[in-house]
């Protein structure tokens, strides 16, 4: 499909669109939790990865390569308006038990960014907040692990990090994760009136 | 000789019992040790809340409006806007 839209085939630019839209909005909608801003960001990682296709290595996976462009585009968003940085953990590179209590955040201190009402809804269950809790390269690796299906090597391609970075990150992330699952015990149903 | 059945799962083990893909005399493990099994029930439930996330989807018109901005090349070699 890369190969027919580099011989100048609309059909084929607009076929990659269509494969990859769902995917790149929703990781992108899931890291800056902000709906009309994700379309931005989305649509300026499709102009980008289609103008440049020429430059293209078909060496690389396409899919990688536009993730690695939408990844950019929200952390490097997160990290100029500082949003959603809370972790339950240290700083990633920290190794020490002071390093890491020095290096934490704690919950409800920062204050969450506001959510229009429409990812009020849509972000608003358990997991949804879990993940919006994570720090924004956990939060990357979680959603190209569990939800994109990608394995630990192609997420280090995909951002640029070490493979044991990625362990690690993915460690740290499910942790707090099954953690925050683990604290919600499932809602009993009120006894029913006799 | 180690007996595989009294080693505790790794983080990689929980993954794969929690797809499914976990061997049965690993999977062993967890019918003997109780500290494993909660483990690997926390890992299920995170797999099962991650697996149940919704699809998301922009707006109609992307592909148009991401096609406005983007250059075709033509195949004599420069470039269409479409």
């Amino acid at each position: 499909m890369v190969a027919w839209a580099k011989e100048g085939h609309e059909a084929a630019f607009r076929e990659l669109i269509r494969r990859y839209e769902r995917p790149v909005f929703a990781l992108v909608y899931r890291m800056v939790r902000d709906r009309a801003l994700a379309e931005d960001l989305a649509q300026e990682t499709f102009i980008k990865v289609l103008n440049a296709l020429a430059s293209y290595n078909p060496d690389y996976k396409f899919s990688s390569w536009i993730f690695k462009i939408a990844n950019n585009a929200a952390i490097d968003h997160l990290r100029k308006k500082d949003l959603d940085t809370l972790s339950l953990d240290g700083a990633p590179d920290a190794d020490t038990p002071d390093a890491l209590k020095a290096t934490q955040l704690q919950i409800g201190t920062g204050g969450e960014s506001p959510l229009d009402e429409v990812a009020s809804r849509e972000l608003g269950g358990a997991i949804e907040r879990a993940i919006a809790r994570l720090r924004p390269e956990y939060r990357a690796c979680i959603l190209l692990r569990f939800v994109e299906g990608y394995s630990y090597e192609e997420i280090a391609d995909v951002m640029e990090i070490p493979l044991g970075t990625v362990k690690t990150y993915i460690h740290r992330a499910r942790n707090e994760l099954r953690q925050h699952l683990a604290d919600r015990r499932p809602e009993t149903p009120p006894a029913k009136a006799p | 000789m180690t007996d595989l059945t009294l080693q505790h799962l790794t983080t990689e083990e929980l993954e794969l019992w929690a797809q499914g893909l976990l061997g049965a005399a690993r999977t062993m493990h967890l019918t003997e040790c109780t500290l494993c099994l909660a483990e690997a029930e926390q890992e299920r439930r995170m797999h099962l809340a991650l697996a149940q996330l919704p699809l998301f989807a922009p707006r109609a018109g992307f592909a148009d409006r991401v096609m406005a901005q983007v250059k075709v090349p033509k195949t004599s070699g420069g470039f269409q806007v479409s």
